[in-house]
């Protein structure tokens, strides 16, 4: 399996399209892994309201040592800053409930949903 | 009943198990609302993507007329798998593929806004992009209706239905919910993919509106769960269903998990040339019998997700039609209760008891230890492994040199798997009972 | 409360929406769009235009009239409109898949658009103001209000980021005040007399939320749909003529001076060899500041820092004054119509 680190996520070809499973080298250095992150979320419809329907206290998460939200939460919104916090943007939010169940520092993470008729529609769920 | 109610019932979730609540309510002449927190119903509710129909059967007969369908499963694939390997059992029906039908795709966004539409048809109200935010009690602590955040007036009615899902707030402020555990909870994350109809149809071996269903096990990098591929009409949903606490200990993000399933050489050529339209991702509730909340409390139920009421046990992905089971007899119930002037939990108990006559509970109860045998580490890290060598040597031509008999080539797999032959008899049993 | 009108009917102010969907699926391949209706919603410069039409509507205690073209798909907008407590007509199209082509042409006619929307607002009488977003966001041009202000015959004051409901005084009827942006951070403000198409910018309001009481009513409530008009054709019989009888208008201009910001004048480097007049003036030798990473601080915090690095580099002259437009040009009197 490669390592997350290694995957390449900018080559290829642009229309995403996947390669048949030859070109996965046997030591799987340097497999084509699709698109970015940017682009999965470029296609995923988020009505963002004025609230931020979470918030993450980075105090709470400095003392941390499971950072279970960073790698679990689908969205990816859980970004370590320099000085040990987690650093949070509410905005394309699958509102999915993984970051408090995984977060076991009691007080971390306010977990709310959007204000009606706002955060994400699927369209194809 | 001292208060004069606006309704006589509130449900809370226009999720299928929401829809099916108002629409017994609606049937037996209550008004009831149900409030949604997306724009439209379906918008917030993500699945794999079969749902089976058999549930609806008495609730509208001849659904499969009006039902917004993708296709119709008449091919379904259990399949194992290790990095470069794949076992698979495929099943295919032609009756599967006629009314009254097994299994179809569909998308949650049609399939839940159409549920919906028989519950208003039928006469319930629909207030839409509402969040529920509380319960409100009486003085007696009975639940007599819910605040919104919406401005003005709370909704009052005698019932409460919560159908809102795997986080249900309302089950967990009501006390129904005991802390909800992680380990009970999995992750899926799909991927749906753009492919032109006569792709799929080549590609799966189907034609018309037949369509595919193949559930995976062991592409998950060791991580318990699972993995899922359906047909859509000119989509694929393609992701993976995988534990809580384990996802969030194995450093690996979910989207390389469906990446990893997409190369792999069994399903990368279904893909060749898609493109991501959606991704998407949503909890399970896959602790099963063992972990469900009280289902009433005075003046309130639970039902689907919110009460744990997926079936969601390896070979088995199921959840609307248990949402819509568990709904409708909710629904009844309220009713029943309201008629005698009754809704403490005593008097909303027929829910429970009518659950555990239906495939509800009954299907729950059978099958409440499967969680723990499917997501064991021996099935999801040795037994995909152990079965495609099995295979292999079965399968392998060695000529010139002669075939190992198969209990040669069993012991041979089990040894590099780390798997004794006792243990392998102890599950085998074990899933014979579960499943038999 | 001010009355709009010698008469007493009550004010009418219409907010024209331009719903759509959102989030409409382009196929990679061949570009088609496809819009099911699943990302309908408002744009913020629509919702904006319905917030203020609420406001000033209160503020002259009059009527909300909202005014949308679009496919059946739009309906559940329109209904949380009438949850806000206005009142709405649809304008069909695109209802049938075949519509499609049409649907487009339409969008593309912004002047056939304007009338039909002018068409749809004969039973409601004559509006004292009508709102809309500055431009729609499938394409648009922004024109479509200007051609409604032809239409209705009223004055037109576009791309504006405030409006407000300016009480009457003794000696003249309502008006509204209208601000709209200019470079460097200016604004404009206008008196716009009434009646008035105006269009806003997706700024400084946001949409209220209707009450639960509004939105139980609203879920049976039905949207009416304007009769078809002849909404593709460019014919000079537009329903519009028949009541808006003044045709002339067309906006006057006043006096208006362009704002130009001051030069800053930069002595010329003192040397005889012009490399080094060069170098000096582009600066390509001088050790530069390593950039600052202004990191996650708070949105005051961030613009204090960014603001002090431009007066400390001399982009800025010391704190900056709000713009108290004292001699900003003048502002622009629509004229009478
Ligand atoms: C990845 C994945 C794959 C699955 N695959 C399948 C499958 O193939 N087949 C199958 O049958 N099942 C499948 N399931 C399970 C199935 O999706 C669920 O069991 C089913 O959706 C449960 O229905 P429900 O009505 O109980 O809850 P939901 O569908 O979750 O509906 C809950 C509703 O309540 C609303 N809501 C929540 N809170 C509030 C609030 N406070 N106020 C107002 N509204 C609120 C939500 O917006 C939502 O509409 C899958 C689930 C997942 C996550
Ligand atoms: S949110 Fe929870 S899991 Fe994540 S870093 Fe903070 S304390 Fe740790
Ligand atoms: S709810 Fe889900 S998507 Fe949103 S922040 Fe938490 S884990 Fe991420």
């Amino acid at each position: 399996m490669s390592e997350p680190g290694s995957v390449n996520e900018t080559t290829g070809a642009a229309d995403g399209s996947l390669p048949l499973g030859g070109d996965t080298t046997p030591t799987g250095a340097l497999r084509w892994r699709g698109i970015s992150f940017e682009e999965r979320m470029a296609g995923v419809d988020f009505r963002v309201g004025a609230r931020a329907h979470i918030t993450v206290d980075s105090d709470v998460c400095r003392s941390c040592t499971t950072r279970g939200c960073v790698t679990a939460c689908p969205a990816n919104l859980f970004a370590p800053t320099s000085d040990g916090g987690i650093l949070f943007n509410y905005e394309e939010c699958f509102e999915c409930g993984t970051c408090y169940m995984v977060c076991n520092s009691e007080g971390a993470i306010t977990w709310t949903y959007p204000d009606g008729g706002h955060g994400v529609v699927f369209h194809h769920g | 009943m001292t208060e004069p109610s606006a309704f006589d019932a509130v449900v809370v979730g226009a999720g299928p198990a929401g829809s099916a609540a108002a629409l017994a309510l609606a049937r037996a002449g209550r008004s009831v609302v149900m409030v949604e927190r997306g724009p439209f119903a379906g918008s917030k509710n993500v699945y794999g993507g079969v749902v089976y129909g058999r549930v609806l059967d008495d609730i509208i007969p001849t659904w499969w007329n009006e039902v917004p369908v993708e296709r119709w499963v008449v091919r379904r694939s259990t399949m194992m798998m290790t990095e470069d390997q794949s076992l698979a059992i495929d099943y295919r029906s032609h009756a599967w593929g006629v009314a009254p039908y097994n299994g179809m795709t569909t998308v949650r966004s049609h399939f839940d806004s159409w549920l919906a539409g028989q519950a208003t048809e039928a006469g319930a109200q629909l207030v839409t992009s509402t969040v529920a935010t509380g319960l409100v009690r009486d003085s007696a602590g009975r639940v007599i209706g819910i605040r919104t955040d919406r401005d003005g007036a709370e909704l009052r009615a005698p019932v409460v239905i919560a159908c809102d899902g795997v986080n249900s707030l309302l089950a967990k402020e009501a006390g129904l919910l005991p802390r909800a555990e992680a380990s009970h909870y999995t992750l899926g994350v799909k991927e749906v993919l753009d492919l032109p109809a006569e792709a799929i149809n080549e590609r799966f071996g189907v034609r018309g509106h037949e369509g595919v269903d193949i559930e995976i096990l062991g592409c998950t990098r060791g991580i318990p769960g699972g993995g899922f591929l359906y047909t859509n009409a000119e989509t694929v949903s393609v992701g993976v269903v995988v534990s809580l606490p384990h996802l969030a200990e194995a450093k690996v993000r979910p989207e390389e998990l469906i990446a990893d399933l997409k190369a792999h050489p069994s399903i990368a050529p279904y893909l060749r040339g898609s493109h991501l339209r959606e991704y998407a991702a949503h909890l399970v509730p896959e602790g099963g019998y063992d972990t469900m909340p009280t289902l009433a409390a005075d003046g309130m139920m639970v039902a689907g997700d919110a009460a744990a009421m997926t079936l969601a046990a390896g070979l088995w992905l199921e959840g609307v039609n248990f949402a819509i089971g568990s709904g409708y007899a909710a629904g009844r119930a309220a009713d029943r209760a309201i008629a005698v002037g009754d809704c403490s939990a005593r008097g909303l108990a027929s829910y429970r008891a009518d659950l555990e006559n239906q495939f509800v509970l009954a299907d729950h109860k059978r099958l409440r230890k499967a969680p723990a045998l499917v997501l064991s580490e021996r099935v999801q890290q040795r037994y995909p492994g152990l079965l495609c060598d099995l295979a292999e040597g079965m399968f392998t031509v060695t000529n010139p040199t002669p075939k190992a008999g198969g209990l040669r080539v069993t012991r041979a797999a089990a040894a590099k798997h780390g798997v004794k032959l006792r243990e392998l008899a102890v599950d085998t049993i074990r899933g014979m009972r579960i499943f038999g | 409360m001010t009355t709009v009108d010698a008469t007493t009917r009550s004010p009418l102010v219409v907010a024209c929406l331009r719903i759509t969907d959102l989030h409409p699926e382009v196929d990679l391949l061949t570009g088609a769009v496809t819009r099911d209706g699943l990302g309908v919603g408002l744009s913020p410069a629509d919702a904006a235009a319905l917030e203020h039409a609420l406001r000033i509507a209160e503020a002259w205690t009059g009527r909300v009239v909202v005014v949308a073209a679009g496919p059946r798909y739009i309906v559940p907008v329109l209904r949380e409109v009438v949850a806000l407590g206005a009142a709405v007509v649809r304008i069909p199209y695109g209802d049938d898949a075949s519509d499609h082509g049409q649907a487009a042409e339409l969008a593309g006619d912004e002047h056939g658009l304007a009338r039909a929307v002018a068409a749809a607002l004969i039973p409601f009488g004559t509006p004292d103001l009508v709102v809309c977003g500055d431009h729609s966001v499938d394409r648009g041009t922004g024109a479509m209000p200007a051609f409604l202000a032809h239409e209705l015959g009223a004055a037109q004051a576009l791309g504006l980021v405030a409006l407000t409901a300016e009480r009457a005084g003794q000696t003249s009827g309502p008006t509204l005040i209208a601000e709209r942006r200019l470079d460097a951070g200016w604004r404009e403000r206008l008196r716009v007399p009434i009646p008035a198409v105006c269009s806003v910018e997706g700024a400084g309001v946001r949409l209220r939320r209707a009450p639960l009481s509004g939105a139980l009513a609203a879920g049976s409530a039905v949207i009416a749909s304007a009769p078809a008009t002849t909404t593709t054709t460019h014919g000079t019989d537009g329903g519009a003529d028949s009541w808006a009888d003044n045709q002339s208008g067309s906006v006057h201009i006043g006096a208006t001076r362009a704002f130009e910001p001051r030069t800053r004048v930069r002595p010329a480097p003192d040397s005889a060899d012009p490399r080094i007049r060069l170098l000096a003036l582009t600066g390509a030798l001088v050790a530069h500041d390593p950039p600052t990473v202004i990191g996650p601080v708070g949105a005051a915090e961030a613009a204090d820092a960014l603001i002090g690095f431009l007066v400390r580099h001399g982009y800025l002259d010391g704190p900056p004054t709000p713009p108290a437009p004292p001699t900003p040009p003048a502002p622009i009197d629509p004229g009478d119509r």
